[in-house]
């Protein structure tokens, strides 16, 4: 019904704006209609039209006018309208975003299809570069945000030791502007899409079809989700910590998403920035990109990846935390190197931000350039190769129970050594000026952001999914997909590398005849890893629905979330829990239990 | 050469990392179980030489690249050769570890199954390993990093000068004296420049001959420099190394955007230049 609601406001919304500026512009002698400038006004009216129908007026903004906000309901219903609870926004950002996974994840099947022979089989060249386009920012999108959105908000909280996130409003603020994002980009594909990829390079993305103001609407739509999701958790974690909790004493889980905050939060908005230039250079005539008025395609450029490569550990740092939080329960030892784990997260931070120019070095950039960055992006390798000490430390000499979530997050420390050691080839110039940009680059940020980010994703989603859902998922079926999926993904994306080499460029619908042997090989591995996740999809919704009662504690984890029951009760803890040791504390002689459930002081 | 610099390498790395290993500071163990560590990091020793030798091997053995037609092609592969040697040793020490882990610790496991050594890695490992990781690092930075960046910039001579155009969706070849190519012939063996533009007004491309490993991208408004000297007879009719392929996303024809590419004699060059100037 609140669904509902919100699309009628949204529509609404949407004749509003887009009538009023009409009206405007009929009265300067106008046309009424004109397409850019009209969507980038009815756009904005339109989502607040919708915010308001889901249940922004009925929960919160009716409290500013004197009312009184409504009560949540207790059902499956609640799970379809703004709703504060941390646990309600996780599971609403898990199921969003894999919907939108397995939505791009066809795309990407569509294209494997097309690219499997020279020639165009299924698109023409303009319907390609949609399907490319969508499927970039598609999973671009769930790359930022599933791991955060949904295991940052329901767990985090709770392995604190919080009630809730510390703005539990913005908190659902945040969510509902997903749906909008991703209903805009679905439309913007279906009126003929954009051509720009994910990237959306000027003077491209200003000279193109009107599918790119639709883009650029959704994505920096998207940026204000990113940053209000990061404000959220910095806050939340530094003021929402139980007593005891010190920072020494954090899950690894909740440093990684510290970490990925800090850089969602400060470096978003250079995007959003980019994004907006764009915008105004298409819909009112400035010229921040077009050269003929003053303009620099490599500004925008600068801007972009000064986001967007901070972004890939947005993606990667929350994924670090939950693979080590896996392998450390699953070893039954110590996170090994802890405190090291910390630093060098800290430190892919701090480096995060002074690397973007490496995606630039044959842009024809300043020469003086090159060499900074080129050294700069190297050392990032050095506290990365720290997260892999860690790694292969917990589960050395272990008690490794290898069920589905510690198979993946297996997987996940060989993918992400491929996709760490193939980078360097791409971070050295001489090097650098013949991959850049072919399919050697696409090979590489699947292994790092699939490989690395979606498999740590799935070993998440197994680990927590009885404690999220209350139910346990069905283990023979979790390693057909994990079988299936890495097998597969190795047979489809190491060969690329490869043809990459060879000379095929990415973001070409069509290839020399030269390149067939190999597409062929891709292709038909591709498809083999789009079955894998049949399986996924049939565990998840069969488990979910007819799973059996999941136990409070399955994997036997010391950490706070799996201390009470499951799914957990509505605000988590009846009193606030005391932390009296480290998250870690497998084999250590005489170690006290992480927390302490009962007895404990309330907090001011 | 390089082979035996990441021989070397490895082998002292294994043998810093396994001292550091036994050194580590755990609550003491008894005897018996020390030296079934010992075992496990012995066996774990020699499946990381393997793995390293499998590896190299296979990084000897590849031939990935695609006719190289220049020496910058050359001094490209032979970095990209000199990096997967370096790579071995550490996807050979990840991968015994992985595997040797998999293989010899599992357990049936269970919500209350018992626990492993309590090693958290506060001893001499982690700064073992960050002196070792650093230094790889500082290598690769250095050589073929910094050295190459260099290398690729030493030479700024050239025998000729070549305009290439971008536009949307093809590419134009300005040679001196007012020729225009939509092909583009070049002469073995003479170091050519390359100035290359796009149309204010139009977008980005990018200039990229796979046989000579090298790429600039074309802006508009801008205009981007970069060196090859041919070196190899070729055409791209037989060999798809041999083409100018835009490699910058520029909408709806960029995967068609080629230019064919022939490396020609002296000789050959000159009657392929007088038969333009003719028409």
């Amino acid at each position: 019904m609140p669904l509902l609601l919100g699309f009628i406001f949204g529509g609404v919304g949407f004749a509003v704006g887009a009538g009023l500026l009409g009206a405007i512009r009929t009265s300067m002698g106008l046309e009424f209609w004109s397409t850019d400038m009209s969507w980038s006004i009815a756009y904005p009216v339109a989502l607040l039209g919708w915010l308001a129908g889901v249940g922004g007026w009925k929960y919160w903004a009716t409290e500013w006018f004197g009312g009184t906000p409504a009560v949540s309901p207790k059902g499956v219903s609640r799970y379809f309208e703004f709703n504060m609870d941390h646990k309600v926004i996780g599971i609403q950002y898990g199921v969003t975003f894999v919907a939108l996974f397995l939505l791009s994840g066809l795309t990407a099947m569509a294209i494997r299809y097309e690219l499997m022979h020279p020639g165009m089989q299924l698109f023409n060249e303009d319907q390609y570069n949609a399907a490319m386009s969508f499927h970039g920012i598609g999973m671009v999108a769930v790359a930022v945000a599933i791991v955060m959105g949904c295991f940052g908000n329901y767990v985090v909280p709770i392995m604190i030791g919080a009630r809730d996130m510390a703005f539990p409003r913005i908190n659902a603020l945040s969510f509902w502007l997903v749906p909008p994002v991703a209903i805009t980009l679905v439309i913007a594909v279906l009126l003929g899409g954009w051509d720009t990829g994910w990237t959306a390079y000027p003077p491209l993305s200003v000279l193109t079809k009107s599918g790119q103001t639709l883009f650029n609407l959704a994505v920096t739509t998207f940026g204000v989700v990113s940053i209000l999701g990061g404000i959220n958790f910095i806050v939340t974690i530094i003021y929402e910590r139980a007593p005891g909790m010190t920072w020494g004493r954090l899950p690894i889980m909740v440093w990684g998403t510290f970490a990925g905050s800090i850089i969602a939060f400060f470096f978003t908005q250079g995007f959003a920035a980019g994004l907006l230039m764009v915008l105004f250079d298409r819909v009112i005539g400035t010229s921040f990109f077009g050269a003929a008025h003053g303009g620099s395609a490599l500004l925008y450029e600068h801007v972009f990846w000064f986001y967007s490569h901070p972004a890939v550990y947005v993606m990667v740092l929350p994924a670090f935390g939950a693979v080590l939080e896996v392998l450390s329960h699953m070893s039954r030892k110590p996170l090994y190197a802890y405190k090291w784990v910390v630093g060098a997260m800290l430190g892919i931070v701090a480096l995060s931000g002074v690397v973007w120019a490496h995606h630039m070095f044959t842009s024809g950039m300043a020469d003086y350039l090159h060499a900074p960055f080129l050294v700069l992006t190297e050392m990032i390798s050095i506290p990365t190769g720290i997260i892999f000490l860690s790694a292969l430390g917990t589960i050395w000499a272990g008690r490794l129970w290898v069920r589905t979530p510690m198979l993946f997050a297996l997987a996940f420390i060989f993918n992400f050594t491929i996709g760490g050691l193939t980078g360097i080839y791409l971070a050295d110039m001489p090097t650098d000026v013949h991959l850049h940009d072919t399919y050697f680059v696409v090979a590489h940020f699947h292994y790092t952001i699939m490989g690395g980010e979606i498999f740590a994703l799935f070993a998440a989603l197994y680990y927590w999914f009885p404690k999220m859902t209350g139910r346990e998922f069905n283990e023979t079926l979790g390693k057909i997909h994990f079988f299936i999926m890495f097998i597969g993904f190795q047979l489809t994306f190491i060969p690329m590398f490869q043809v990459g080499v060879r000379g095929m460029n990415r973001r070409i619908a069509d290839f020399p005849a030269a390149y067939e042997g190999a597409n062929v090989w891709i292709s038909m591995s591709g498809f083999l890893l789009g079955i894998s996740f049949i399986f996924f999809t049939v565990n998840m919704i069969l488990s979910w629905v007819r799973g059996r009662q999941a136990a409070a504690n399955p994997w036997g984890a010391s950490t706070l979330e799996w201390q009470i029951s499951s799914p957990p009760p509505e605000h988590n803890f009846d009193e606030i829990p005391v932390i009296q040791e480290g998250p870690y504390e497998y084999g250590v002689p005489g170690a006290t239990p992480h927390a302490r459930l009962t007895g404990a002081v309330k907090h001011a | 050469m390089a082979v035996i610099v990441a021989v070397v390498v490895t082998a002292i790395v294994g043998i810093l990392g396994a001292g550091a290993l036994l050194l580590d500071r755990r609550p003491p163990a008894p005897a018996g179980e020390q030296n079934g560590m010992n075992r496990h990091l012995a066996v774990a020793a020699i499946l990381w030489v393997i793995f390293t030798a499998l590896s190299l091997a296979g990084a000897v053995a590849m031939d990935p690249f695609p006719t190289g037609a220049a020496p910058e092609a050359a001094f490209s592969d032979h970095a990209f050769r000199l990096m997967t040697y370096m790579g071995a040793p550490i996807l050979g020490l990840v991968l015994a570890g992985l595997v040797y882990s998999v293989l010899t610790f599992r357990s049936v496991g269970g919500a209350d199954a018992e626990d492993g050594p309590p090693m958290k890695g506060t001893g001499m490992v982690p700064k073992v390993w960050l002196g070792a990781t650093t230094a790889l690092a500082v290598t690769v930075m250095v050589s073929p990093g910094l050295t190459g960046l260099a290398e690729m910039r030493a030479d700024r001579t050239s025998d000729m000068t070549i305009k290439m155009t971008g536009q949307r969706w093809s590419w134009t070849a300005d040679y001196p004296g007012g020729i225009t190519s939509d092909e583009l012939v070049l002469p073995v063996n003479k170091r050519v420049k390359f100035e290359v533009t796009a149309p204010e007004g139009d977008v980005l491309h990018s200039f990229w001959v796979p046989a000579f490993r090298n790429k600039i991208d074309a802006v508009p408004g801008m205009t981007t420099v970069t060196y090859i000297t041919p070196n190899r007879i070729g055409d791209g009719k037989d060999d798809v190394a041999y083409r100018v392929q835009c490699a910058e996303l520029c909408g709806l024809m960029h995967a068609r955007m080629a230019m064919n590419v022939r490396v020609v004699d002296a000789a050959e060059y000159d009657k392929w230049l007088a038969g333009k100037v003719k028409k």
